[in-house]
């Protein structure tokens, strides 16, 4: 046709090797295993060195990269607005949390920490995040449905209403059962879950440490961005971006929405696993409620929608700043506002809008298509 | 062309219709497309013309009649079952997804038939990178026929709008149909790029070996390539014949000229 005038635009390269950490490991575990290493490191080196108060932050700066990454799977790359991830994180938390407190009553008759490092405790540690990653996939699934017929507002609010009704269930509990008693626990002690109810679940099992979180950290990020770069994802993407193209070039745009559901789901859950267990922590049914949720949506927004590095960097500053301004907590909502309103003004398409943060300063060429993928 | 009422009907349209409310949008709207036939499909703003296009690509489920490809039912069948099917389509106003690449959206369109699940792509399994590289290939490779390999990283939103149009009609042919619809693929492009546009049509046809049905307001375009044409007023079906027979036929000229009934050429 016409020979039109010459643009440029930078692109999101979807597919093609342009990763730090190169796709074409030993059966492309390669990325987790220099994950695993890096999250060794930071377990042994950090302490010593920053103490234990940074190296809390640090731990908590893990737990809400692997929050706000799952929940950009949703809102990003299928571009289905939900709001009710701390519910699913909650959840998650819960189970998992559930889990290791009575497997380990039955197993040890206490609840204090079962072995040292990779010790049985920790096995049955991440053991218990899986099957509240899995409880939680289930209730992704179930959430995901409504996606189908409903659009924008009206699906976040469904997914605000599920935070909600987790944080409600969650707190006709009845009281968490005594280590020593849990053999011997009646019927009604058992049910309605004893999971402690309002006041939040304690003496649960401090495992979570460094290592943990950045292991499973780094297996979600690789998940993420394999997903984003696969035909996976840009069928994801295409449901975001055109519901009625997407269909009409084949892509079923109901399993895309439940998928993303079920696989963010899957990683709040087991992020909510990795939170019950922090030190210091009590998990409790507010922890479902809107305003965390509302967090993870801000941390997703800042980043730019399905910019995995735009929103780890966003979750990485919205995690640790609150900290060093702890004077003024209180204020920290109002800042929340006027930080959205400002990104909604100047840069509305997030940090790094649909880039990742090693795309932006390639220029757009046309390398020969033939070595895109290898 | 005569042959054609000799050759093996693929696309078997039967009185469907669809009402919205008390509207009644399309009516007893049948159509017979042979394998490697060339139709248009014309009327005034309003005739019921993207409509059809919508029924039969299941954006809208018809009410009523039978759709047949090559023998298989389509009535009922969700869009991207559809397609599957083997029927693609391009919009009337441009659908492409605007934050992918250009290569992205004929990759996209090419996955239909280079599947591989979700552990694969979590796992970049080997049969992960033959796929994806398939895919890749397969898309470069259309690319290349249109003379649009050299905008392949660039953003489809940065297209001129002749390339977007263009791009949509690769994108339909990635996946792989036996039936292209075509809604108004002239729509905003100059004389010269309609001239290149109608040769491209007839080419497409024969290369990919894909039949054509065009909604088009350009008359001398569709004149000019087609072999059938249907043309609808108020979602009836008023005619249908050689391009010869629909010029001269009364209740066209009626439609579009006619008494009172607001027309367009």
């Amino acid at each position: 046709m016409t020979q039109s005038a010459n643009r440029s635009g930078t692109v999101e390269r979807t597919g093609t090797a342009v990763l730090p950490w190169g796709a074409n490991g030993f059966f492309g575990m390669m990325p987790i295993i220099v994950g695993i290493g890096f999250a060794v490191l930071l377990h042994f080196v950090l302490p010593k060195s920053i103490g234990p108060y940074y190296s809390r932050i640090v731990t908590d700066v893990g737990i809400a990269i692997i929050l706000a990454v799952s929940l950009n799977i949703v809102n990003g790359l299928t571009g289905q607005f939900s709001i009710g991830h701390a519910g699913f994180m909650t959840l998650g938390g819960y189970v998992a949390a559930f889990v290791t407190y009575y497997v380990s009553s039955i197993l040890w008759e206490s609840t204090t920490r079962h072995g040292g490092f990779l010790g049985s405790g920790e096995w049955l540690f991440l053991f218990s995040c899986i099957i509240g990653g899995i409880v939680t996939a289930i209730a992704g699934y179930v959430v995901g449905l409504p996606s189908l017929r409903l659009r924008g507002d009206y699906l976040a609010i469904v997914t605000l209403g599920f935070g909600e009704i987790i944080r409600v269930i969650l707190q006709q509990t009845g009281k968490v059962i005594d280590p020593e008693a849990v053999k011997s626990a009646t019927w009604s002690q058992i049910i309605p879950p004893p999971v402690g109810g309002a006041v939040g679940f304690d003496g649960v099992p401090k495992y979570t440490n460094l290592f943990w979180v950045y292991t499973i950290m780094a297996i979600t990020l690789v998940v993420a961005y394999r997903l984003k770069s696969s035909s996976v994802g840009r069928a994801m993407i295409s449901v975001r971006e055109d519901e009625i193209a997407a269909q009409a070039m084949g892509v079923n745009i109901s399993r895309e929405k439940v998928r993303s559901f079920v696989i963010a789901a899957f990683f709040a859950g087991v992020g909510g696993g990795l939170y019950a267990h922090e030190p210091g922590v009590i998990i409790s049914p507010n922890d479902a409620g809107f305003q965390r949720s509302f967090d993870y949506v801000i941390m997703t927004v800042l980043g730019g929608r399905g910019s995995i590095s735009g929103v780890v960097i966003a979750a990485a500053i919205l995690t640790a700043l609150p900290e060093f301004l702890r004077d003024f907590a209180e204020y920290r909502l109002i800042v929340y506002a006027l930080l959205l309103i400002i990104m909604m003004l100047v840069r509305p398409q997030g940090l790094l809008g649909i880039h990742e943060i090693w795309n932006l300063r390639r220029k757009p060429k046309s390398p020969p298509i033939a070595e895109e993928v290898k | 062309m005569n042959s054609t009422s000799a050759a093996k009907i693929l696309l078997d349209v039967n009185r469907i219709g669809i009402s919205f409310g008390g509207l009644k949008a399309v009516q007893e709207f049948s159509l017979h497309l042979p394998q490697g036939g060339l139709y248009g499909l014309i009327g005034p703003n309003g005739a019921g013309k993207t409509t059809v296009f919508n029924l039969l690509t299941g954006v809208y489920q018809a009410d009523t009649g039978a759709i047949q490809l090559s023998g298989g039912n389509l009535f009922g069948k969700k869009p991207h079952q559809i397609t599957a099917a083997g029927i693609a389509r391009t919009f009337q106003n441009i659908r492409l997804f605007p934050s992918l690449s250009v290569l992205d959206n004929v990759r996209l369109a090419g996955q239909l038939h280079n599947r591989h699940g979700l552990w694969h792509t979590v796992l970049r399994s080997r049969r992960y990178h033959t796929a994806e590289k398939n895919l890749c290939d397969k898309a470069s490779e259309l690319l290349e026929v249109f003379d649009l390999q050299d905008r392949a990283h660039e953003l489809a939103s940065n297209l001129s709008y002749g390339h977007q149009r263009k791009l949509e009609i690769i994108r339909a042919l990635a996946t792989d149909p036996s039936v292209l619809l075509l809604d108004e693929p002239a729509a905003g492009l100059n004389p010269q790029e309609k001239k290149l546009l109608a040769g491209s049509i007839r080419d497409i046809r024969d290369r990919f070996g894909v039949a054509v049905l065009l909604i088009e307001h350009d008359m001398g375009l569709v004149m000019d390539i087609c072999e059938r044409i249907v043309v609808l007023d108020h979602g009836i079906t008023i005619c249908e014949g050689t391009p010869k027979e629909v010029q001269n036929d009364p209740q066209v000229i009626t439609a579009y000229l006619g008494s009172g009934v607001p027309g367009e050429g």
